[in-house]
């Protein structure tokens, strides 16, 4: 019973560390992975999704509804940033990187200002099971399943919705796809809007479980971009599961033999050597053997 | 005898198409901003005269960063992993070594030469992996956050190096307890050894002579063979490359200078204030260089100095009405590198000098001054 | 489907200076080069022809080493190239021409030629190397001059001037002519076979049949990443088959 109770607990841990690194990734996928922009002002994204969402809880507003408003508030203001600021940057990586990050210092600071160290959190829900001597969460289960969701509502979107195909060719080709009648303007900054919008919803389900303060973001960031680069660019949905299911799965081992931080840096230096080894991401690597394979 | 030939030839050095300025009348110039820098300590007095130390001494980060981004192309958001390195590990061997010694020679060299080191293996791993820049940005900002947090967890006696205590986040020295004073810079040998005390106008002297030398220093660099590569190399690495030049490992070079600089900062804060904690890895100490180098032009040392001075005066002084400091501070950035994405100084001269040449002759050069 | 015609190049009798022997290398799904084979002798000029996406950009890129083989040999005299870097390879004598002009904008012209020059010219020599260079590449006085105040004509100038500054064995020329004007064009026609001359081998991707003739070499032809035809620009231009791949047909 130990040992069952124990792969349980190191189990849980690792679901949960997936979801971690799915919910941060998920909005940066569609910004950075299709659009090809660098958005440093993710995390704020995220924070500002993780604020109305509190707010709204507590203005009564149930818990699912007021994540969703999160997602909402986080959708609207990042269509403001792509027409205010992103949009002159397409195709500029370094000069977007440098942009957004002032952006994220100007965001992170007026929330500090306005609304002061945080608002009251939210109560986590559902409560929790107990395997064992320990006892469980549920809610981080339902973290995993809503990541797992969203990436499946993602992946729905982009490939049987008339957005979804207007979209990818949009990014392929924005001069044929304007010849085609394509309202290339308006699809950028609806994109940049949704990926937007699904950082709020990641940051609103976090809500639920962390301390909602301005900086909260800033973490959520660096994390986002490792795990989408690690994924590569070939098959987004492919190489995002791929790269979480690694790094999470060496973050879970590591903190289980030493500590947290260990852990964090096992996890950012296997990112370092998969990039070493495979520049185009898991992805663009499973694209080369499978080509590979066909040609036998 | 100092004929005009002779300092000519020698000042053309210092000159070339990489620096703003080369005429007598900038050289004057020149000559006048470090005379009223000699003379600072005279104006102004006391607390004034130890915060803009507190700025001078912040101008190897930025020249830092300018040497790297500007000239050769090299974007890191972590330059404060290798401010705040260089300070820790100057005071841990500076309260190791403060008794025995009785000179801080040590602890500043090996201030120095660690976090080079840690950049020397950083840079293995970024730029023969021949990583795009935008993924050597973010991982810096990875791994200075890294130190943070660890840092911030080392609040525990067992932490120490010797008899150095991390102090967790309460700052290296510091532990439950008591406090070990971080040794301000004592240098010299055996007998001769002079204690540079953070508050005097001796050390004043010091920063502002370092600065002084370093950014003639950097600038001759620019002037050279090494700064017309590195500048090959931000245009266009691959043909660079073609050309016979290993990129990758003058990158890493590069890139050890500008952890070099970044190091001493951090020695100089710690020299200065007699104090470090974590938060010397943390978000300011990495985007406020960047703020100050984007905003004033990264392609040049004179409009990095300007502008680093100018917006440390500015943050301060809008840290005093409240803490709106921070948002002016990014929303220049953003506003420049919407508007003025090559620098505010460096656009202003370049209109300048289009201005001037209105009519002129065809041929003359760009920011002619 | 490849047809070659009976060889009129000399690769046969003069030793050969590059050997490319299998030669493949995909992107994405899209084989761009298909185990392609190709042999050039020391000293000759060779012309690569081929309608768009034949590979003719991506068989340079090879070779240079911008871009990594997937499979097959290159071989540069005596060495196994095929995995040296970049620099590597420009030290054992390979240069090139980017189709993309392959200038330094933002440097002065005198610093774009310092950057090939100073590998291979001492210190002291370098100040006359210079002064040849300018007045070869009719650039004189333009030595302070920022490379992005110059023509576009002077521009193609000075970006062949870098490349021989190098004092190349093999020199590798992506679409030179491209946007001269016709006596521009002959002009370059007229160094590169003097060049030649030199011992230079040059090898020359082009679209621009009259500068092809005008060089009066040896053709390869390469379609779909394979080398489909090769022999003297006479047999080539009337050859029904290398037409047809141009102009596309719909029977294979």
């Amino acid at each position: 019973m130990e040992v069952l109770s124990f792969i349980f607990s190191l189990l849980y841990q690792y679901a949960d560390s997936i979801a971690l690194l799915l919910l941060s990734s998920v909005g940066l996928i569609i910004i950075f992975g299709m659009m090809g922009v660098i958005n440093m002002a993710h995390g704020e994204l995220m924070m500002i999704g993780a604020y109305v969402t509190a707010w709204s809880y507590h203005a009564g507003v149930p818990t699912g509804f007021a994540i969703i408003m999160g997602g909402i508030g986080a959708g609207c203001v990042g269509i403001l940033i792509e027409r205010l600021i992103v949009r002159r940057f397409y195709g500029q990586l370094l000069a977007s990187l440098v942009a957004t990050w002032g952006l994220s210092l100007v965001l992170s600071q007026s929330f500090l200002l306005l609304f002061g160290p945080g608002p009251k959190g939210v109560p986590t829900p559902f409560g929790s099971f107990t395997v064992g001597q320990l006892s469980y969460s549920y809610y981080r289960l339902v973290m995993l399943a809503s990541a797992l969701a969203m990436i499946l509502g993602v992946w729905a979107l982009f490939t049987f919705t008339r957005f979804g195909v207007q979209a990818r060719s949009t990014m392929e080709n924005p001069e044929v796809a304007r010849a085609l009648g394509i309202n290339t303007s308006a699809i950028y900054a609806l994109t940049f809007g949704f990926g937007s919008m699904l950082a709020g919803l990641a940051g609103g389900i976090f809500a639920l479980t962390a301390l909602i303060e301005p900086n909260f973001g800033q973490s959520y960031t660096v994390v986002a971009f490792i795990t989408v680069v690690v994924g590569g660019g070939a098959d987004f949905v492919s190489g995002l599961f791929a790269s979480a299911l690694i790094l999470a799965g060496v973050k879970t081992i590591i903190i289980n033999q030493v500590n947290i931080l260990l852990g964090q840096v096992a996890m950012m230096v296997t990112a370092l050597i998969i990039i070493r080894l495979m520049p185009t991401g898991l992805s663009g690597y499973f694209e080369r053997i499978r080509l590979r394979v066909g040609r036998r | 005898m100092l004929s005009y030939a002779r300092v000519d030839r020698w000042l053309s050095r210092f000159n070339g198409p990489q620096t703003i300025g080369h005429s007598a009348p900038f050289w004057g110039a020149v000559l006048f901003v470090i005379g009223l820098g000699i003379a600072v300590p005279y104006i102004v007095g006391g607390y004034d005269l130890v915060n803009f130390t507190g700025f001078v001494l912040m101008l190897f980060l930025a020249m830092g960063l300018c040497f790297i981004w500007g000239f050769c192309g090299i974007l890191s958001l972590g330059q404060g992993a290798f401010l705040g390195l260089g300070g820790y590990t100057y005071g841990v061997v500076g309260i190791n070594l403060i008794e025995a010694q009785g000179n801080t020679d040590v602890a500043l060299i090996a201030g120095l030469i660690v976090p080079v080191l840690l950049a020397a293996v950083l840079g293995y791993f970024m730029f023969y992996a021949r990583l795009k820049g935008v993924f050597v940005a973010i991982l810096m900002l990875v791994v200075t956050l890294l130190f943070q947090t660890f840092l911030n967890q080392t609040a525990g006696v067992q932490w120490h190096i010797g008899k150095a205590y991390l102090g967790g986040n309460n700052g290296l020295g510091r532990f439950s307890a008591g406090i070990t004073e971080l040794p301000s810079l004592k240098l010299g040998i055996g007998d001769l050894v002079y204690e540079f005390v953070g508050t005097s106008p001796a050390f004043y002297y010091l920063v502002f002579g370092l600065a002084a030398i370093t950014f003639l220093g950097l600038r001759m660099m620019v002037n050279s063979r090494i700064g017309y590569i590195m500048v090959a190399i931000r245009e266009d690495p691959d043909r660079t490359e073609a050309f016979g030049y290993d990129v990758r490992l003058i990158q890493l070079l590069v890139f050890c200078v500008g952890a070099l600089l970044a190091a001493f900062s951090g020695i100089l804060y710690v020299g200065w204030g007699g104090f470090i904690d974590p938060s010397a890895f943390g978000i300011y100490n990495n985007i406020l260089p960047v703020i100050w180098v984007a905003v004033g032009g990264r392609k040049s040392l004179e409009a990095t100095v300007v502008s680093t001075i100018f917006l440390l005066w500015l943050s301060q002084r809008l840290a005093i009405g409240g803490e709106y400091a921070f948002i002016v501070l990014g929303g220049i950035l953003v506003i420049v590198m919407m508007l003025a994405p090559e620098g505010v100084m460096t656009s202003m001269l370049d209109y300048w000098a289009r201005w001037r040449r209105r009519g002129a002759a065809s041929g003359r050069r760009t920011g002619d001054i | 489907m490849s047809a070659v015609v009976p060889s009129g190049t000399s690769a046969g009798s003069i030793a050969p200076i590059l050997e490319i022997a299998s030669l493949s290398k995909a992107f994405g799904g899209v084989r761009a080069i298909d185990e392609l084979d190709l042999t050039l002798g020391e000293g000759e000029i060779r012309c690569i022809i081929g309608p768009n996406g034949a590979g003719k950009s991506t068989l340079f890129q090879l070779i240079i080493g911008s871009v990594r083989a997937d499979s097959g040999i290159i071989r540069f005299r005596d060495h196994n190239i095929t995995r040296l870097h970049v620099f590597q390879r420009a030290h054992l004598g390979i240069a090139i021409k980017f189709q993309n002009l392959g200038v330094y904008q933002n440097l002065t012209v005198r610093h774009n030629l310092l950057v090939p020059l100073q590998h291979h010219y001492r210190s002291h020599e370098l100040e006359d190397a210079i002064g040849k260079m300018l007045v070869q590449l009719k650039l004189e006085g333009t030595e302070s001059l920022l490379v992005r105040d110059l023509a576009h004509g002077q521009k193609q100038w000075l970006a062949i001037g870098m490349a021989l500054a190098m004092k190349p064995a093999l020199l590798l020329l992506d679409e030179p002519t491209a946007g001269m004007s016709p006596d521009e064009t002959r002009a370059t026609g007229e160094i590169v076979q003097a060049l030649n001359r030199e011992g230079v081998t040059i090898l020359v991707i082009e679209h621009d049949m009259a500068f092809v003739r005008q060089l009066r070499a040896p053709v390869t032809v390469l379609h779909y990443g394979k080398v489909f035809a090769e022999g003297p620009f006479r047999e080539i231009e009337g050859h029904a088959d290398v037409r047809r791949i141009y102009l596309g047909s719909s029977r294979r």
